[in-house]
């Protein structure tokens, strides 16, 4: 059964709609059924093993489909849960349109990992990016939320338009839109062909929010639903890598030399911009939306080293990726329950608030910031390693030193949480499907710091028969 | 994997480990108890003393060499593994840091302030240290040296103090915009510039490892490759860079004085005392031991900086109007003498660099332990308004005495083993015209440390802010261990410097050796 995931997960859709139906003012149980089917569909991604090609090659499922696959899911489930926790907030009134909208997403985001086949590319990108705008806008008798999906689509469009536009290119070139043909005709190295492929970088480029594609990254984040940014800036970016390494790396020979300079430069780039433009925030969202981006140019240079080791590094650091930044994620939610914001003062003193709940957020900070221990020190070690072996010294120092720009700004956070003294000393209340998902992030990023090797072996075999 | 210790025990595993556990019980049960979290505390520390007793009378001497090793898979993939071993230097780090933390554990006795955080911290650090010094894999060298530096960042800035000193001249609207002088702002600094230096280091080793081809991090794997001598020579640029940051080389000091001054006695003691040996180490034990040709060519620049340090760091101690900044720039001066004594490649001056090593981690935490009970009693810094203390505190002004006695290479206490040491390396080196500028380095110090002492412990008793210095205390109860704990150690090897010297040169012998400078 290869198409079993999907199927299960567009079934998942079907169930949710036909629940929501009957009802009016429908609350948890539609969040509850996803949130269960999408555990069930994550456990059984674990045991199906059926490997192979579909639809005449256009459709693959092979190790890295399923490793994404299984990203998605588990990104997809966290957020799910910790919507949960929002009372009375939009979601809970319409959850109907809120779970079928992100099932929709996540099934684009399934297909988009096995797709080996332009048009199928181009249409599950499109199934995934679609119900992203309007979750975005979800609130929609907030005006920023609706500014900030208004924003995003633009943008979004606007990248759709790109890829588009190189994928026509690529086609008219090979006259084919199978991706292994395209590949083989690379080594030809027509120019038009080599314009598609910069255009449909540039178009992944948006949707991971690279440098100078990330104009959209920050607003949108600070005005959307927390637990949903937390899940926007995971899974899509997680999908735009597929994207990246289905068309830029898999059985890429010599001639992908050329991107993978373009993909370094675009990852420095990222690297430095998101860095600095993290550290003037006061607001928790925007800093994880910067330094968000700065974490998608180390994955950039994963693309760049175009090793297996490379490629490996990417989903290592995606895993790592997800854990802490929806772990981050849902601190700040938890917090601006209370408080009322996002903004970083709220953090003050929060270690003698609730110290539970401030160890949580260090540990993700620590991990977002690549300290030994977590398990963002592995992937930045990682990826700088992946980086040295295919030789780019340069850039890895750049990247190494630019990891103490980022602590600056993660220990400022940490600071407020315990060194500043807090604003109020009651408690934090909170809610069980937060304290769930934060529990969940803190293990996994313990245990993985403390334990990398069965993750790391797992992405070096999900990737390796790429090469 | 060679023997392990006599018994077969993990004896490094165990040393490095007690503090981390010690720090994990004191989070679970210290809340409301805090007289258990410092008896925990205590204990930890104790058990580390002692086993590193044991490590120090057990290390064969003779045999030389790494010995008590354990070797433990970590990333198969990466070619990682937990990889234990101590030579006579390591041995020797070891001991000083036990002795620091045990005498470091008592001066912290009065921490009211979330004592129980403080306490787990502060261990959470020493196994950093302890990791540091007896890892022979670099790779967990450098997760250790991480562990080692992290927790400074909460330490000093929640328990950490901001001195008095604000600033002046044409520039002080910026220092105040930036927060200088403050514990927040030494705290960042402290942090980031170490951190910086560990980034310099994890490149070092990324070339290391894939220009030895061996897929290893094993320091005894990689010493068996020959590196070209550019990688060599760029390689021991990162790591000098790396580690001498924490080593607090000029110009790249300048977070040590700020974060010694602003932390908190323990922290202060544990960091001037064994955290920049941690870099001098790393320098020796890694960029020295591993790119021989490299240490050669550099050493002129190595020595050369050195002894700025010695000249720059002594007139700046000179300058200070604070105490904890006269002694964390002594601090500075002195690294200067241990990495000058390591650039001679003779055998004198790395036995007087590892021994200075030794000697100033010992003095300089009995100086932070007394400048942190004088200020906790007299709530002041500031040098200028101190004047006479001898009279209230003689235990203090004694210690205090001593001290400096040592800082300044008086015969018979530690400081001058290491100095002459070092001085005797000097002279036989290629660059004899160190020895000028290291000597005028010790005369500056017996400057300023003899005219502080002079003005904070004799003379007239100086009356306080409110006429309360009258009835100032000498020290007492626990702090009374730490003190003359250290004051002994300091008189011990200065009288019999073949404690630590028989232990630490057949390390200096193997490590010139390969270099190839053995006459």
């Amino acid at each position: 059964m290869l198409l079993a995931l999907e199927l299960g997960v567009a079934a998942l859709a079907l169930v949710v709609f036909l629940l929501g139906l009957g009802r009016r003012r429908d609350s948890r149980e539609i969040g509850l059924v996803a949130a269960v089917g999408l555990a069930g569909l994550a456990g059984l991604s674990l045991v199906i093993d059926a490997r192979g090609p579909l639809f005449d090659g256009a459709f693959v499922v092979d190790g890295l489909a399923v490793f994404l696959k299984q990203v998605f899911l588990v990104a997809t489930l966290l957020a799910v849960v910790g919507g949960l926790g929002r009372p009375d907030a939009a979601e809970r009134h319409r959850a109907l349109e809120y779970h079928l909208l992100v099932l929709t997403a996540l099934l684009g985001m399934m297909v988009l990992a096995s797709a080996r086949e332009l048009v199928l590319l181009f249409v599950a990108f499109e199934l995934m990016s679609i119900p992203l705008y309007v979750l975005a806008g979800f609130a929609k008798k907030d005006a920023r939320a609706v500014e900030a999906s208004l924003k995003f689509f633009l943008v979004g469009s606007l990248s759709t338009a790109l890829l588009a536009y190189g994928l026509s290119f690529v086609y008219g070139v090979t006259g084919s839109t199978r991706l292994d043909v395209v590949t083989r005709s690379v080594a030809g190295g027509d120019p038009l062909l080599l314009l598609g492929l910069l255009l449909v970088l540039s178009g992944v480029g948006f949707k991971i929010a690279a440098f100078p594609f990330h104009m959209w990254v920050p607003d949108t984040y600070e005005a959307a639903a927390t637990p949903f940014v937390a899940w926007l800036s995971v899974a899509p970016k997680a999908a735009g890598f597929a994207v990246l390494l289905r068309v830029f790396v898999e059985h890429a020979g010599p001639p992908a030399a050329l991107w993978a300079g373009a993909a370094a430069l675009l990852g420095g780039l990222t690297i430095v911009a998101g860095n600095l433009m993290a550290i003037p925030q006061t607001d928790a969202k925007r800093l994880l939306a910067y330094s968000g981006i700065a974490h998608i140019g180390y994955m950039l240079l994963g693309v760049a080293a175009l090793s297996p080791h490379g490629a490996a590094m990417l989903l290592f650091y995606l895993v790592a990726y997800l854990f802490s930044n929806i772990g981050a994620f849902m601190v700040v939610e938890t917090v601006a329950q209370t408080e009322g914001s996002t903004a970083l003062r709220t953090l003050r003193g929060l270690a003698q608030r609730s110290p539970a709940l401030a160890l949580a957020m260090l540990l993700f900070l620590l991990s977002l910031g690549g300290i030994p221990f977590v398990v963002g020190f592995w992937a930045k070690l990682y990826v700088l390693w992946a980086a040295a072996q295919s030789g780019l010294y340069g850039l890895v120092l750049l990247a190494a030193v630019m990891t103490v720009v980022a602590l600056f700004y993660y220990l400022l956070v940490a600071k407020q949480m315990y060194i500043d003294a807090p604003a109020r000393s009651t408690p934090v209340p909170v809610p069980a499907p937060l304290a769930l998902v934060l529990a969940v992030s803190a293990v996994a990023v313990v245990l993985l710091g403390l334990y990398p090797g069965p993750l790391l072996d797992s992405a070096l075999r999900a990737v390796t028969p790429l090469f | 994997v060679a023997a392990l210790g006599v018994n077969g025990a993990p004896v490094l595993s165990l040393v490095t480990a007690t503090p981390f556990v010690a720090a994990c019980l004191i989070m679970l049960v210290g809340r409301t108890r805090p007289l258990g979290v410092r008896l925990i505390a205590v204990g930890a520390a104790a058990v580390t003393l002692g086993l590193s007793l044991y490590l120090y009378l057990a290390y064969d001497g003779a045999a030389g060499g790494f010995q008590f090793r354990e070797q433990y898979p970590l990333v198969r993939a990466l070619g990682i593994s937990v990889e234990l071993g101590a030579d006579g230097m390591s041995v020797l780090m070891v001991l000083l840091t036990a002795v620091i933390i045990f005498a470091g554990v008592f001066a912290s006795w009065t921490v009211r302030v979330r004592d129980q955080e403080f306490y787990a911290l502060l261990l959470t650090l020493v196994t950093g240290v302890f990791g540091v010094f007896v890892s022979l894999d670099l790779f967990v060298f450098f997760l250790f040296y991480e562990i080692a530096v992290l927790p400074m960042y909460l330490l000093i800035g929640i328990w950490g103090s901001t001195g008095e000193v604000r600033p002046q001249g044409i520039f002080a609207w910026a220092f105040r915009e930036t927060g200088v002088g403050t514990k927040e702002y030494a705290a960042m600094k402290l942090t980031l510039y170490l951190l910086l230096g560990s980034a310099f280091i994890l490149v070092g080793l990324f070339v290391l490892y894939f220009a030895g081809g061996v897929n290893s991090f094993s320091l005894l794997q990689l010493s068996e490759v020959t590196f070209t001598p550019a990688t060599q020579r760029w390689v021991f640029l990162a790591l000098y860079v790396g580690f001498g940051i924490l080593a607090g080389i000029w110009p790249l000091h300048t977070w040590s004085p700020d974060g010694h001054a602003s932390a908190p006695t323990a922290v202060s003691m544990l960091h001037a005392g064994v955290l920049m040996k941690l870099g001098a180490y790393g320098v020796v034990r890694v960029a020295m031991t591993l790119l021989p040709e490299a240490t050669q060519a550099w050493a002129p620049l190595v020595g050369t900086i050195a002894v700025v340090n010695v000249v720059y760091g002594a007139f700046s101690a000179m300058a200070q109007t604070d105490l904890k900044y006269v002694v964390a720039y002594s601090s500075v001066s002195h690294m200067g003498l241990v990495m000058l004594g390591a650039a001679t490649l003779t055998e004198a001056g790395l036995n007087g660099a590892i021994f200075q090593m030794f000697a100033h981690g010992i003095m300089t935490g009995l100086f932070f332990a007394l400048v942190g009970l004088i200020y906790e009693k007299s709530h002041t810094r500031e040098i200028g308004r101190m004047g006479g203390f001898g009279r209230r505190m003689p235990g203090i002004a004694a210690c205090f005495t001593l001290g400096a006695l040592s800082s300044l290479g008086l015969p018979g206490l530690a400081g001058f083993v290491a100095e002459i040491l070092t001085f005797l390396g000097a002279w036989q080196s290629a660059s004899r015209w160190w020895l000028f500028p290291a000597v005028l380095g010790t005369l500056l110090t017996a400057i300023y440390v003899l005219r502080v002492a002079k003005r904070i412990f004799w003379g007239p008793l100086a009356a306080g802010p409110h006429g309360e210095w009258a009835a100032l205390p000498d020290a007492r109860g626990p702090e009374w261990v730490s003190l003359v704990f250290l004051s002994a150690i300091l008189i011990l090897f200065g009288l019999v410097p073949g404690l630590a010297l028989s232990l630490v040169d057949p390390a200096t012998v193997a490590l010139l050796d390969r270099i190839g400078v053995l006459p």
